[in-house]
């Protein structure tokens, strides 16, 4: 029976498994003559230009985008993020952005303050991972352009009050980037209703895609500047890149074979309704931590209430080290799951736990109470070897 | 003489949008490389009969796409055709022809 458990808890950092519909659509895409999109016209290349036009038209559809040509595709959420902080900012801008920011958010931040091109504010955040709102609200600055705001973090899965976040900014004239991440395919997201101005997200976590796609959506009206520019396969004749979106952001060869995988990742989250997913993944981070609550000596983060957070825990161990416990959990036990500082020191300074870290379990579509019951008996055990009891 | 006509977009994305948009629609339309005779940003035009061309292009105007330009070519074998490029007032005439 415990073969056929699902011993995956390390969906945060890439889901697996994914639909067998987006295996079947990435291999077809390489093994068919598919053309190079937006190259030529000839029937190999419009049936590759359809499947990218499709997956943009989907990703609309999923996060309530009007017009397909603000989806914008890329690498994965750091390139996206990069390729709005980087287009939007001009010298002597003030950014702000929360303790629970991913180094794909510090750095390109870091570098651009060290050149001195521009100044930045770190929001505060509380044990639990929730930025400190009064703060915010005393943080604007005459020359305020940007607010970063991590949808959920990726080590404690706290949900930010995304709508009071957005609401301020837009009252002191500051655009707002969501990085979704964590979020994207997770948790419900209308740009139109919460009025998101630059939403960046990656295909190969909770859009159940490979890796190496991700998008960018851009609000009409912003126009950011390229951070590449090269081959479009359109007005070949002019020695500047196009204006017209998405080619404007776009530049060399799409990952089709990955965004034919990203298509269906989408559309089987379309068919079964994020709703649902989020749900169903509320119901499992509910049983995760009651079940990881009566192991002695383990200390859980983030939000107690699963509704403020995506299925993603992190815990520490009494007496014993995050890689230690990572590593009887794989080689005992065969589960998997991520160690460590996961990439956002800031949010360990926030939880207390910088720099030794935390154990992160991340459940994912395909996870049952089942797994979770094998996972928690395995902890049990680990944590009765540690603390001796 | 039989003639085909042309629109031409600036970029692969309203191509390919055209299409998505005209397929629920019954024009008689094909996706198809740029002629020759025709220099155009994009490599993929739309070839319609001339008598659609005018309602074509106000439907696909009115879901904000991006057009570049109408094109008409006699059909003349594998004779060099010579394209004229259409006006707005061409277009709405040719729906009467």
């Amino acid at each position: 029976m415990t073969n056929d458990l699902n011993r995956y808890f390390d969906n945060a950092a890439t889901s697996w498994p994914k639909p067998e519909a987006v295996y079947t659509a990435a291999e077809k895409q390489m093994r068919l003559a598919y053309g190079n999109p937006g190259r030529s016209g000839h029937t190999h290349t419009l049936a590759s230009d359809r499947l990218v036009y499709q997956a943009r038209e989907a990703i609309g559809k999923l996060f309530n985008i009007k017009d397909p040509a603000r989806v914008v595709f890329c690498l994965n959420a750091t390139d996206a993020l990069n390729m709005a902080i980087k287009g939007c900012l001009q010298k002597g801008d003030h950014v702000l952005y929360t303790a629970m920011e991913h180094n794909s958010v510090l750095r390109p931040l870091a570098r651009l303050r060290r050149e001195g091109l521009i100044s930045t504010t770190m929001i505060p955040c509380n044990d639990e991972g929730f930025p400190d709102l009064d703060y915010l609200e005393n943080a604007y600055q005459p020359e305020t352009r940007l607010l970063v705001v991590n949808h959920a973090s990726n080590v404690t899965g706290t949900l930010a009050p995304l709508s009071k976040i957005i609401y301020s900014a837009h009252n002191k004239g500051v655009k707002v980037l969501v990085d979704a991440a964590q979020t994207a395919g997770a948790v419900p997201i209308d740009v139109e209703d919460y009025d998101i101005d630059m939403l960046a997200f990656t295909g190969h976590k909770g859009l159940l895609g490979p890796t190496g796609t991700g998008s960018l959506y851009v609000k009409p009206g912003i126009d950011l500047t390229p951070l590449r520019e090269g081959g479009t396969g359109s007005q070949s004749e002019m020695d500047v890149h196009p204006e017209t979106m998405p080619e404007r952001l776009e530049a060399g060869t799409l990952n089709s074979a990955g965004l034919a995988g990203l298509l269906e990742g989408v559309n089987f989250l379309l068919e079964n309704d994020v709703m649902s997913v989020r749900r169903s993944e509320t119901e499992l981070r509910s049983y995760l931590y009651s079940r990881l609550q009566e192991i002695k000596g383990i200390k859980i983060y983030g939000p107690r209430s699963a509704q403020d957070s995506t299925a993603v825990l992190s815990f520490t161990l009494e007496g014993a080290d995050c890689g230690d416990v990572g590593y009887i959990l794989e080689n005992s036990y065969g589960i998997i799951c991520r160690t460590g500082l996961h990439c956002a020191p800031l949010a360990h300074q926030a939880i207390g736990t910088f720099p030794q870290g935390t154990v992160r379990l991340s459940p994912g579509y395909f996870t049952d109470k089942n797994d979770i019951d094998f996972l928690s008996g395995a902890l049990k055990e680990i944590a009765e070897l540690s603390t001796g009891n | 003489m039989a003639y085909k006509c042309y629109i031409t977009f600036p970029t692969t994305f309203f191509a390919i949008r055209a299409e998505s948009i005209l397929k629920n629609e019954d024009y008689a339309f094909k996706m198809v490389p740029v002629p020759r005779s025709i220099s155009s940003s994009c490599g993929t035009a739309l070839s319609c009969d001339c008598g659609d061309i005018y309602s074509i292009k106000e439907l696909l105007l009115d879901n904000e796409l991006e057009l570049e330009g109408y094109y008409r070519i006699e059909e003349a074998g594998f004779k060099k055709p010579v394209p004229a490029e259409l006006n707005e007032n061409d277009l709405e005439k040719l729906q009467y022809d």
